[in-house]
């Protein structure tokens, strides 16, 4: 099966971690463990009517890396991102759009996905406080919930439509 | 997952196919299979190092590398590759990082804990300004609706008062006294329920009204007040203290003075007695003022009901026959207090006689006596 390298970024604390074990084991673990250097792993992601399978390696990043990560090589041979913000801390969304700019000027072409992380903490999602960077771009903006599993899928599998879509 | 050694080898050759693998710490990798089916971490990279074949020195260095497998993670590694010329093969060297982890650990922990904490005083701090906002547009809301209320109830009223008197005129004299003495009720109270919608009205527009700063005499507004109130004989009005031209609000300073002089009048239990108007500007660490006392020599009004005369539609006991609504207080400290002045009762009945009711009246946003 194909397969396909997807970075998970984003500010420390934003769910990174939890998304990802979310995705691959189905699990949620409430207590943080914060990530040292990079944990990789592997998600299958299924074959459907409009989709072949393909397999994607999540790279979970350490969230201290910041925007050196794009120098690291950890990024070598990256075909998508997904870059996490945390709802209940709107300057993380500001971060995660720095991000999402330097991971196309570094991998250009590749596909980044925007994602609002906890947004079960929030009474009403409308009520999030979304800066313009974040929104002014022409990327989708995910809002999920590692806690519940809201849309972890979606953003996987529509990195994935891309990726060979594009052929990447 | 269980220790497993601190280093491990795998080799693999030129199509990236593992031939051989020795420690503990490598145990999972397969033999005969793609070097990177097992290392996950190489997959897309293995095609980069594969290209450098022949070449001297590290091809790739992977430091801080955890593959996160189903039973569990496998341990934290360094990941170092290099060309092993006299074997025709690559060498994967797998080294445990060292024991820094913990310290890291711990350093991320404090520095999410930080932001955490950050982020919840931004995330408190907008959700009182939310609050407050809505708490604003609650308040309009009610104010709008009292003003409406107030306003749309007036028509019917005034429709019934006449009805009445109609009725009135249309039942024949001499009328039986009984009757006479129920319809003069029934008007008193459609007069009474008239004048309760008007200052309703009044008191719900304060907030509502645009004005425009002038320059206003106060003593000439002062005494335009005393002039126009319907004085019982023996009530006598004097002035004290210094009365300014300021750049104020008119029409709002006319209401206060009114009805604080009205109030005097009206609770007043004597034919005669004394009311005194003071002035005087006064400085504080709040701002400037100008300070009117009004003071007067009725009955009092005892210090546990102060608070409740400056309410709407609060009146002492004793006071309940008198004309009115109630209104007048509630209508100088809504104002005052719009203002960004306050209302202030001295009275000490029973045991004294006399009230003085003070207003200090905001002048540091208008006044222009330079």
């Amino acid at each position: 099966m194909t397969a396909r390298k997807v970075m998970l970024l984003g500010e420390i604390g934003v769910g990174k971690s939890s998304i990802v074990q979310r995705l691959v084991f189905d699990k949620f673990e409430a207590t943080y463990k914060p990530t040292i250097g990079v944990d990789v792993y592997r998600y299958d992601v299924p074959k459907s009517d409009v989709r072949d399978g393909i397999t994607l390696i999540v790279w979970d990043t350490d969230g201290n890396f910041g925007d050196t990560i794009f120098r690291h090589v950890y990024m070598k041979e990256a075909s998508a991102a997904v870059i996490v913000s945390d709802a209940a801390r709107p300057q993380t969304l500001s971060h995660a759009a720095r991000l999402a700019d330097g991971f196309a000027e570094a991998m250009p072409g590749r596909p980044v996905a925007l994602v609002v992380n906890k947004i079960d903490l929030l009474s009403d999602p409308q009520l999030l406080d979304v800066p313009e960077e974040f929104s002014s771009r022409s990327r989708k903006i995910y809002h999920t919930s590692a806690k519940t599993g809201a849309n972890i899928h979606s953003v996987f599998h529509d990195c994935a439509d891309i990726i060979l879509r594009r052929s990447i | 997952m269980a220790e497993r050694g601190i280093f491990g080898l795998v080799w693999f050759d030129g199509d990236g196919i593992v031939t051989g693998r020795y420690g503990r710490l490598v145990d999972y990798v397969a033999i005969g299979e793609p070097v990177s089916n097992s290392v996950f971490a190489l997959i897309g990279i293995d095609q980069l190092v594969l290209k450098q074949r022949g070449e001297r020195g590290v091809l790739l260095e992977l430091p801080n590398v955890s593959i996160v497998i189903a039973a569990g993670a496998t341990p934290r590694v360094n990941l170092t590759i290099l060309w092993i010329s006299e074997q025709d093969k690559f060498l994967m060297l797998v080294g445990r990082t060292a024991s820094q982890s913990d310290l890291e650990v711990e350093l991320s922990r404090q520095t999410r804990a930080r932001l955490m904490a950050e982020a919840e005083v931004v995330a408190k701090s907008n959700e009182l300004a939310r609050v407050n906002a809505g708490l604003e547009q609650a308040n309009g809301d009610l104010e709008q609706y009292a003003s409406i209320i107030s306003h749309d109830l007036k028509a019917p009223m005034r429709a019934l008062r006449y009805l009445v008197e109609d009725i009135e005129m249309e039942v024949a004299d001499p009328k039986p006294e009984a009757v006479q003495a129920k319809f003069d009720a029934l008007k008193a109270q459609t007069r009474r329920m008239a004048d309760m919608l008007t200052a309703l009205l009044d008191y719900s527009s304060v907030t509502s009204k645009r004005l425009v700063a002038e320059a206003v005499d106060t003593r000439a507004l002062a005494d335009a007040v005393i002039a126009s109130m319907p004085t019982r004989t023996g009530m006598k009005f004097s002035m004290a203290g210094d009365w300014p031209i300021l750049e104020t609000l008119r029409a709002p300073l006319d209401l206060v003075v009114r009805n604080l002089v009205d109030n005097a009048i009206k609770h007043h239990d004597r034919e005669s007695g004394a009311i005194t108007l003071t002035g005087s500007l006064t400085a504080s660490t709040g701002g400037d003022f100008f300070q009117i006392a009004v003071e007067d020599d009725g009955p009092g009004i005892p210090a546990d009901a102060h608070d409740a005369v400056l309410m709407p539609f609060r009146r002492l006991l004793a006071a309940r026959n008198l004309e009115g609504q109630g209104m007048g207080l509630a209508l100088v400290r809504r104002t005052v207090e719009r203002l960004g002045g306050t209302i202030s009762i001295m009275s000490s009945a029973p045991s004294a006689r006399g009230t003085t009711v003070c207003v200090l009246w905001p002048t540091g946003l208008w006044d222009d006596r330079s």
